[in-house]
């Protein structure tokens, strides 16, 4: 009997399977005792997961998080090129799969024990931020496996300074400059924009320039 | 809406041979069919365009003249710029205020603007050049308003009257020297006022390596404000102030539609900076309470080699509009207080007479001042 593929047990353990390969997953799962066992462990691996993010406790103040952030990715990329080599290691033996599975618990155990010292010392408000990055991490590496969400759009962010205000959008910049003038006022509004105040100097005109998010 | 396209054909057809501007990076200017106000040229003499590395920058200039094709005064206008291939989601927009413009009289429009972009991406940059609304001296108003132009400039309008209104009231009691001494303080203080760089990011922090703490605000009360910010707090992060929650009160008789509370931010040097502001649109029925929460964060950049750290911070309610379309801004006296001298600018008004003072001398002012 062919078994299923490892990430699509992982899918099915996570509920992200869709309606039809749910079904057929579920049918194979219950005639496999194989992939039954797998499945199984997957299940348990999430589920301990939950409940470590429930009981997490504070952690001290002075940790590096961008160090932090660069070693989980590290290692998650390791791991993902471990896997990878055993992956080509396994194929020209098929007669002995239990070699990649065990590779592959070795891997998940591995990769389990390093989340949970991380979940363990890891204060609430930074949660969001390391999801973050694991999820980058995903879609950039194992997008094509596991299905995600397009990348979130990088956030425009507007700027003040006395030589100019602009709106800057994924590398890209909208500036308006202020010519010649006696003095400016830079002005900053939470909902979104930026002004910048001048009396022209050629003109003597009052101006305002600004710019603006999309949503004003 | 009409187009200006043979006025544009015609510009482009002045354009000199070497002129390194593309005709694809002209702006296309449209006004509504009924506008107030009509486009009677534009040059583009001192744009260009220019790699950067991996990017191309163009920077454009306009020189754009307007005529008041209406019957009644302008006091303002203002033109929404928007360049859809390089920030889709941003835009940006001029205003001149305190204008006297009559009916057939012109008046110029200066637009800079750069526009920074991939060199890979598409070849042209249509940069559109639109009205937003216009301000007569009546205080009504002509335009779609979509950047809440007639607001801004009303609240200009207000300042500017109640400047006027001031200095010409110095000049009938102190004479023309009491004047002069006004004009040489304004210009004092405007060159002594601190300014600092600010950048505004939507939703959460821009970093994540300092601890967080929550600070409270405090508040200036003026005594003639309509509205009294009862309590605030916002999340600091080093140079970062994000997540403003402000608890505001409704003193008058008049329902209120919209507010803006300045906020000034203490280092910890003793400097003091106007950061910026939060506004709120919102519905608050005589003696009612409202909460403001903006979900955004303001980053300071360094001042010099030390970072910005802010200590802490002070608000006061600097703008209201009132359900009837009236506003309130601060008094002079007001703004005579210690601390908003400190970091506030004078108003565009008090600014526009200090220059024409310095520029052309007292007489000049006096005669500005009595053309109102």
């Amino acid at each position: 009997m062919k078994h299923l593929e490892q990430s699509r047990i992982a899918l099915l353990a996570g509920g992200e399977l869709g309606r039809v390969e749910r079904w057929l997953a579920q049918r194979h799962i219950a005639r496999c005792a194989e992939c039954r066992a797998e499945f199984a462990g997957f299940c348990l691996a999430a589920n301990d997961l939950r409940e470590l993010a429930e009981v997490m406790p504070e952690l001290p103040n002075n940790l590096n998080w961008n160090r932090l952030s660069q070693e989980i990715t590290g290692n998650v990329r390791v791991g993902l090129a471990a896997g990878e080599a055993i992956a080509l290691f396994d194929k020209p033996a098929p007669s002995k799969p239990r070699f990649g599975w065990n590779a592959a618990l070795v891997i998940l155990g591995a990769t389990l024990v390093f989340g949970i010292a991380f979940w363990t010392s890891l204060p609430p408000q930074q949660a969001e931020h390391l999801l973050a990055s694991l999820k980058r991490i995903r879609t950039e590496r194992i997008g094509t496996v596991i299905r995600s969400s397009a990348a979130t759009p990088e956030e425009a962010v507007v700027e003040a300074s006395s030589s100019g205000i602009q709106v800057k959008e994924n590398g890209r910049t909208l500036s308006l400059m202020q010519p010649r003038s006696d003095g400016a006022t830079v002005s900053i509004s939470m909902q979104g924009s930026a002004g910048v105040r001048f009396v022209d100097a050629d003109t003597g005109q009052v101006t305002t320039n600004k710019v603006y998010y999309a949503e004003q | 809406m009409r187009s200006s396209s043979v006025l544009l054909a015609s510009v482009l057809a002045l354009l000199p041979l070497n002129s390194v501007v593309l005709a694809a990076a002209l702006p296309k200017i449209d006004f509504p069919a009924d506008s107030p106000v009509d486009l009677l040229s534009a040059d583009y003499g001192e744009s260009n365009e220019s790699a950067r590395g991996g990017a191309l920058l163009l920077d454009f200039h306009a020189a754009l003249s307007l005529r008041n094709a209406g019957q009644r005064k302008i006091r303002g206008i203002t033109l929404v710029v928007s360049a859809q291939d390089v920030t889709p989601g941003g835009k940006g927009s001029v205003t001149i205020t305190s204008l006297d413009v009559g009916p057939q009289e012109t008046f110029p429009v200066r637009i800079d603007l750069r526009l920074l972009r991939p060199l890979q991406a598409s070849s042209s940059v249509p940069v559109q050049i639109g009205l937003d609304g216009v301000l007569f001296d009546d205080l009504s108003f002509y335009g779609p308003d979509k950047l809440s132009s007639r607001r801004t400039m009303a609240l200009a309008e207000w300042e500017a009257r109640r400047d006027r209104r001031y200095f010409k009231s110095v000049l009938a009691s102190g004479g023309p020297e009491r004047l002069r001494q006004e004009m040489l303080e304004s210009l004092t203080h405007q060159a002594d006022r601190p300014s600092l760089d600010v950048q505004v990011v939507r939703g959460g922090r821009a970093t994540n390596f300092e601890p967080e703490k929550q600070l409270q605000f405090a508040f200036l009360h003026l005594p003639d404000s309509p509205v009294e910010p009862v309590d605030g707090m916002a999340r600091i992060a080093g140079n970062e102030a994000r997540a403003p929650r402000l608890e505001v009160k409704n003193r008058s008789e008049r329902a209120i539609r919209y507010l803006e509370v300045g906020w000034i931010v203490h280092d910890q040097t003793g400097r003091d900076f106007l950061a910026g502001s939060v506004p709120a649109e919102l519905n608050l029925a005589p003696g009612q309470q409202s909460r403001i929460f903006e979900n955004a964060t303001l980053k300071f950049p360094q001042l010099g080699s030390q970072p910005l750290s802010i200590e802490s911070m002070t608000g006061f309610v600097s703008s209201v509009e009132f359900a009837d379309g009236t506003l309130w801004i601060p008094t002079r006296g007001d703004l005579d207080s210690p601390q908003l001298q400190r970091v506030m600018a004078p108003s565009d008004e008090e600014q526009r007479l200090a220059r024409i003072y310095r520029k052309k001398g007292l007489a000049a002012l006096v005669a500005e001042l009595n053309k109102f």
